[in-house]
C-alpha cells in the first residue's frame, strides 16, 4: 500500500512520519511515536480512551486517519502537565480519587481540559454531559465529576489572582 | 432533576484509625464506629487509640500510584512494545453452532508479512482449558465439565469460538491473512435463551449428552419446606430473569509471549488478577516440560472476568517458541464482548411462604443458570455461590433449592463482580418486596420483622454460612433516616404534579466475601532503608500499593512512600492467591500487617544491640529506630547495614481464615420516571454498609461508588442481546450501553462498621459490595414507582425507557 508523509506536531515536537492510508492517529502515537498515554478502549468512538486535543478540539483518535491529522497539532496527557510538574487537573484527580484502574484516565483528563476551556466555570450538570463521550468502569463518575469541577475552581481562581 | 448531594472526603478523619487502634489493643469487640464521606462520626465509643492520630491505616491517603497514571506513564499489557515482537490475530466462528473443515491456509501463509498460523492440529499436544468446581448432583454424581478447546477442531459451539491463530509482522497483516484462510462451514440450529435450553427439541450443545442440562445441585431440605408451604397463610411468587452482563473494563485482554530456549522458559505478560494462578492453568495446559514466568504489569480493570485464563494465552507462548520472537495479541472490544466471560444470566422462579403477620416460614427457589457452550474455568461454581447465599440477611428457617446450570450456544459464563452473590441478593430483596406488597406490609415492617437479629450471631443460615456478626436493623435505619424515606410522600406529590411518577426501594444485602483460605505476605528491609511488600494479590486498580502501604508503613514508622508493593511477577513472589472474591484486603491486608510487625520486631533487636538499649524501648518512627525518651537514634537504612544475616531483614505472615466474612447494608434508591420517554432517573442513592473495619475511607468510597453504578447499570441499561441465530447483537459500546456520567447521581455513602470475628483486623471486604446492593435497590424501587402509578408489580432487568413504556402502556390497556 503507498504511504503517504504526514507532518504533525506531538506534545510541541515536530514528527514526521510516512503512513499508510488506512493508518489511524492513535496507532500512530502509540506504536510509532511511542506515545502510550491515550488508549484503545473500543475502536468505535465510544469509550474516548484515545481522547486527544488536536488543533484545540477534543478527538477520539481511534476514529482520525493519521492522513487527517496531517499538519496537525496534537497534545495528548503526556503533555499537559507543565515543564515543572502536573496540570491541576492531574493534580484534582489524585486530590480526588478521580481514578482507579487509570486506562480511561489519559482520555479523561485530556477531555477535561478542552472542556473547562469550551466552559471555564460548569455545573455540575455540564460536566457530566462535557464528559459523556469518555466511559469508565471502575469510578461510577462522582470523584471524577468533583475532580474536574475542583480543577476549575482552582484554575478560576489562579486566573483571577492574575487579574 | 437530581437532587443528591456531593460530598467531600475529611482529611482529618480519624474515626477508622481509632478503631483500628482498638481492634489492635483489644481483642474483646464491643463498640462501633462509622464514618460518612461527609466527615461526620456517626456512633463512637472509643478508647484511647494506641497509634493516636498518626494511624495511617483508617486514614484517606491519597494513593501512591495515581502520579504514574495521571502522567500517562500507566504499562498496561497492550502499552508494551519489544524489540522485534509480531502480532497476532484470532480467526473466530461467525456461527453459533455447526462444524467446519479448514480447506487451506496457503493463500493466507503467503500473504505479506505472515510467519504462523496455529489451528487445532498445532495444539494437539495442549490440554483444554480446564474448569473446576463441579459439585455432586443430587444423585450422587459429578456431570461431566465441557472444557475448552485451545482452538476448535471440528466444531464450533458460539460466536467467537476460536478457530486459528494468526501472527504476522504487523497487527494489520495479520488480519488481512485472517481474511484469506478458507474456512468450509456448515452451520446447525442453535439454542440460546437459557430458558429454552431445556425444551423440548432443543439443538444440542453437546450432542454426545441426553439433553442440555449441564448439572443439577440442590440445597436445603424439601421435606420441612413443603411442610413450611403447608402451613403458610401467604405464598408470595416471583418469576424474573437476571440478565446477561459483560464486565467492560476499560483495557480489553491483551498479552506477550516470550520464549528463552536456553533457558527452556516461557514468559508470559498477561493483565491477569494473580499471575501464580494463571502460571498454574497455563503450563497444565502447555503439559511441556518447560518453565513458565507470568508477569502482569498495570491492569486496566478486572471485575473477575480478567481472572481466567484464556486460550490466547497459551498460543502466543506456542507461537513464540515457534518462531523465536515475541509474539503479542491485544483484543478489540468486540472480541472482549464476544469471548470474555459473561456474568449473570439466570431464570428464576422463586416463592416463599409466610404466616399471618408476613414472617417468612420457607423459601423454595427453582434457578436456571446459563454456563454458555462449555463449562468455563469457575462457571459451574459461581451460581453456587449464590445459592448458599439465597436468604440473605432473613431468618428463614427452611429452604429448598433446585439449581440447574444449562448449556446454551452463547459466550461461557463466569464470575463478574460479586459472582452468584449479587443474584442471591436480587433474589431474595426484590422477592422481600413482593412479599411486602402482598401482605401490604411497609417494606422496612416486613423486613425488620424478618431479619436475623444480633442475638441471634453467630447464626448458620439454611445455606450453610456461618455469620458471624451484623445488625441489619441498624444499617437500615440508619440508610432510611440519611435517605429521608419520610420525606418521600412530599417528594412524591413534587413529582406528580411535573407529570412524572416517582418511586423508592431499598436492598438490605448481605455478601460473602474472603472465601476461606489464606494470602502470605512478604516483607523485606532494603539498604536504603525502604521496606518491600511482596505479595500474591493483584491490583486491577483497587490500589493495592496504597492499602498494603497502608498496613506496613503503620508497623514500622514509616511514611507509606517509603513501602513498595511489589505484585504481578511469578519469579519475584513465591506463591500467592491473586484478586477476586474481595479477599485481598481482609486476607493480605492482615498478613501484610503480621508481616510488618515481625519485621518491627528484628529491627527493634538489631537496633537494640546498635544503641544498647532494650529492643522494648525502641520506638519506631520516620524511618528511625529511637531510644524512647532519649535521642539516641539510628537510620533504618543503617539498621539494614548493621544486620549480620539477611534473614533479620526479612518477615513473612500468612493469615489464614476459615469462614467467609459477611459484610451487609442497605442501599436506598429514589427513581423519577417519565411517563412519556420511560426514562428512569436515579435523582437519589443512599448507602449505609458495614464493612467491619475500614483501611482507607477514600478508597473504600471509590470501590462503593463504581460497584453501584455497575449494578445500576444491570437495573436500568446493560443488556447481552443475541438474536435467535446465535449472532451476538450488542457486540460494540453502540449497542451495549455502559452508564456515562449523565445516567447516574452522586451518592450519599457511610459505614456504619461492626467488625467481623472471624477476621483478625475485623475486615470484611468491600470489592463487591456496591454492585450487589445496587441492582435490587434500583429495580425496587422502579417496581415502586410504576407499582405506585399503574399498579405495574414486576418489570425484569435492564428497565430501560422502552421497557418502561411498554409495560406503562400495557398497563393502562
Amino acid at each position: 500500500m503507498s504511504k503517504m508523509q504526514i507532518n504533525i506536531t506531538v506534545n510541541g515536537k515536530k514528527q514526521e512520519l510516512l503512513a499508510e492510508p488506512r493508518e489511524l492517529l492513535i496507532h500512530v502515537l502509540r506504536e510509532r511515536l511511542g506515545v502510550t498515554g491515550p488508549h484503545v478502549g473500543c475502536d468505535t468512538s465510544h469509550c474516548g480512551a484515545c481522547t486527544v486535543d488536536m488543533d484545540g478540539k477534543s478527538v477520539k483518535a481511534c476514529t482520525v486517519f493519521a492522513a487527517q491529522a496531517n499538519g496537525a497539532d496534537i497534545t495528548t496527557i503526556e503533555g499537559l502537565g507543565g515543564p515543572d510538574g502536573l496540570h491541576v487537573l492531574q493534580q484534582m484527580f489524585k486530590e480526588h480519587h478521580g481514578l482507579q484502574c487509570g486506562f480511561c484516565t489519559p482520555g479523561m483528563i485530556t477531555r477535561a481540559y478542552r472542556l473547562l476551556q469550551e466552559i471555564p466555570n460548569p455545573s455540575e450538570e455540564e460536566v457530566r454531559f462535557g464528559m459523556a463521550g469518555n466511559l469508565c468502569r471502575c469510578t461510577g463518575y462522582q470523584n471524577i465529576v468533583k475532580a474536574i469541577l475542583a480543577a476549575a475552581a482552582e484554575l478560576n481562581a489562579a486566573k483571577e489572582a492574575a487579574q | 432533576m437530581r437532587e443528591s448531594r456531593d460530598r467531600i472526603y475529611p482529611l482529618d478523619n480519624r474515626t477508622a484509625s481509632h478503631m483500628f487502634a482498638n481492634l489492635m489493643a483489644h481483642a474483646c469487640i464491643c463498640f462501633r464506629v462509622g464514618m460518612t464521606d461527609q466527615g461526620n462520626e456517626i456512633k463512637m465509643n472509643v478508647a484511647p487509640p494506641r497509634f493516636g492520630s498518626k494511624s495511617l491505616v483508617g486514614s484517606p491517603l491519597r494513593r501512591k500510584e495515581d502520579d504514574a497514571f495521571v502522567r500517562g506513564a500507566g504499562c498496561y499489557t497492550g502499552d508494551i512494545a519489544k524489540e522485534n515482537m509480531l502480532h497476532a490475530v484470532v480467526v473466530r466462528s461467525p456461527m453459533a453452532s455447526g462444524s467446519f473443515v479448514i480447506d487451506s491456509l496457503d493463500e493466507a501463509l503467503a500473504a505479506s508479512g505472515v510467519k504462523l498460523i496455529l489451528t487445532a492440529e498445532d495444539v494437539a499436544h495442549m490440554s483444554d482449558l480446564p474448569a473446576m468446581g463441579m459439585r455432586k448432583g443430587p444423585d450422587g454424581i459429578k456431570a461431566p465439565y465441557r472444557n475448552i478447546p485451545v482452538l476448535c477442531r471440528d466444531k464450533v459451539r458460539y460466536v467467537g469460538d476460536a478457530i486459528a491463530f494468526v501472527v504476522a509482522e504487523t497487527v494489520e497483516q495479520a488480519r488481512d491473512a485472517a481474511e484469506l484462510l478458507e474456512i468450509s462451514f456448515e452451520g446447525a440450529e442453535a439454542v440460546i435463551d437459557t430458558g429454552e435450553a431445556l425444551a423440548d427439541g432443543a439443538p444440542p450443545v453437546w450432542p454426545d449428552a441426553d439433553s442440555n442440562r449441564a448439572y443439577v445441585n440442590t440445597l436445603g431440605d424439601a421435606d420441612a419446606t413443603a411442610e413450611a408451604f403447608k402451613n403458610a397463610h401467604h405464598v408470595t411468587v416471583i418469576d424474573f430473569v437476571q440478565n446477561r452482563l459483560v464486565s467492560n473494563y476499560m483495557e480489553t485482554r491483551a498479552a506477550i509471549g516470550d520464549w528463552d530456549g536456553e533457558r527452556n522458559r516461557y514468559t508470559l505478560t498477561v493483565g491477569s488478577q494473580g499471575v501464580h494462578g494463571t502460571r498454574d492453568i497455563v503450563s497444565r495446559i502447555l503439559g511441556d516440560d518447560a518453565e513458565l514466568r507470568v508477569i502482569t504489569p498495570d491492569v486496566g480493570g478486572g471485575f473477575g472476568p480478567k481472572g481466567f485464563v484464556y486460550r490466547e494465552y497459551p498460543l502466543v507462548l506456542e507461537a513464540a517458541k515457534r518462531l523465536g520472537r515475541p509474539v503479542r495479541w491485544v483484543g478489540d472490544r468486540t472480541e472482549h464482548f464476544l469471548t470474555d466471560a459473561h456474568g449473570r444470566d439466570n431464570v428464576v422462579h422463586a416463592e416463599m411462604a409466610m404466616d399471618g403477620e408476613g414472617r417468612f416460614l420457607g423459601l423454595r427457589i427453582d434457578l436456571t443458570a446459563a454456563m454458555g457452550a462449555y463449562t468455563h474455568q469457575f462457571g459451574v461454581a459461581i451460581p453456587w455461590f449464590g445459592v448458599t447465599m439465597s436468604t440473605g440477611v432473613y431468618d428463614i428457617p427452611a429452604l429448598d433449592f433446585t439449581l440447574t446450570g444449562v448449556f446454551t450456544h452463547t459466550c461461557p459464563v463466569d464470575a463478574y463482580r460479586g459472582a452468584g452473590r449479587p443474584e442471591a441478593a436480587f433474589l431474595i430483596e426484590t422477592l422481600v418486596d413482593a412479599c411486602a406488597r402482598d401482605m401490604q406490609l411497609a417494606p422496612d415492617e416486613i423486613r425488620r420483622r424478618n431479619f436475623i437479629r444480633p442475638d441471634q450471631m453467630p447464626y448458620r443460615t439454611p445455606g450453610g454460612r456461618l455469620y458471624d456478626v451484623g445488625e441489619f436493623a441498624g444499617h437500615m435505619d440508619r440508610a432510611m433516616e440519611n435517605a429521608d424515606w419520610a420525606g418521600f410522600p412530599a417528594r412524591l406529590e413534587t413529582s406528580k404534579a411535573r407529570g412524572r411518577v416517582r418511586g423508592i426501594g431499598m436492598a438490605s444485602y448481605i455478601e460473602a466475601c474472603a472465601f476461606a483460605g489464606s494470602e502470605p505476605a512478604f516483607v523485606a528491609l532494603q539498604d536504603d532503608g525502604t521496606v518491600t511488600v511482596d505479595i500474591g494479590t493483584q491490583s486491577n486498580g483497587q490500589g493495592h500499593a496504597t492499602a498494603y502501604a497502608q498496613f506496613v508503613a503503620e508497623t514500622i514508622g514509616l511514611d507509606i512512600n517509603a513501602v513498595e508493593v511489589i505484585q504481578g511477577d511469578t519469579d519475584r513472589i513465591a506463591k500467592g492467591g491473586g484478586t477476586g472474591g474481595s479477599r485481598s484486603i481482609p486476607l493480605g491486608g492482615v498478613s501484610a500487617y503480621r508481616a510488618g510487625e515481625a519485621l518491627a520486631t528484628k529491627i527493634r533487636k538489631i537496633a537494640s544491640e546498635e544503641l544498647e538499649a532494650s529492643p522494648d524501648d525502641i520506638e519506631l518512627s520516620g524511618g528511625q529506630a529511637v531510644v524512647a525518651g532519649t535521642d539516641k537514634a539510628i537510620s533504618l537504612a543503617d539498621i539494614a547495614k548493621a544486620a549480620t544475616d539477611p534473614a533479620d531483614l526479612k518477615a513473612e505472615a500468612e493469615f489464614k481464615q476459615d469462614e467467609a466474612t459477611y459484610p451487609n447494608g442497605t442501599h436506598i434508591c429514589e427513581v423519577e420516571i417519565d411517563p412519556a420517554t420511560g426514562i428512569a432517573e436515579v435523582v437519589r442513592y443512599t448507602i449505609v454498609d458495614d464493612f467491619g473495619m475500614t483501611v482507607n475511607p477514600m478508597l473504600l468510597a471509590g470501590q462503593v461508588h463504581g460497584g453501584v453504578v455497575q449494578g445500576i447499570g444491570q437495573a436500568l441499561l446493560e443488556q447481552t442481546v443475541y438474536d435467535e441465530t446465535g449472532q451476538l447483537l450488542t457486540a460494540s459500546f453502540m449497542d451495549y450501553a455502559l452508564p456515562r456520567a449523565g445516567d447516574v447521581p452522586n451518592f450519599s455513602f457511610e459505614t456504619r462498621n461492626v467488625p467481623s470475628i472471624t477476621n483478625a483486623l475485623g475486615i470484611k471486604g468491600a470489592g463487591e459490595a456496591g454492585t450487589i446492593g445496587a441492582a435490587p435497590a434500583a429495580m425496587n424501587a422502579v417496581t415502586d414507582a410504576l407499582y405506585r402509578a399503574y399498579g405495574v408489580t414486576h418489570i425484569n432487568m435492564p428497565a430501560t425507557p422502552a421497557a418502561v413504556w411498554e409495560a406503562i402502556r400495557r398497563a393502562r390497556e
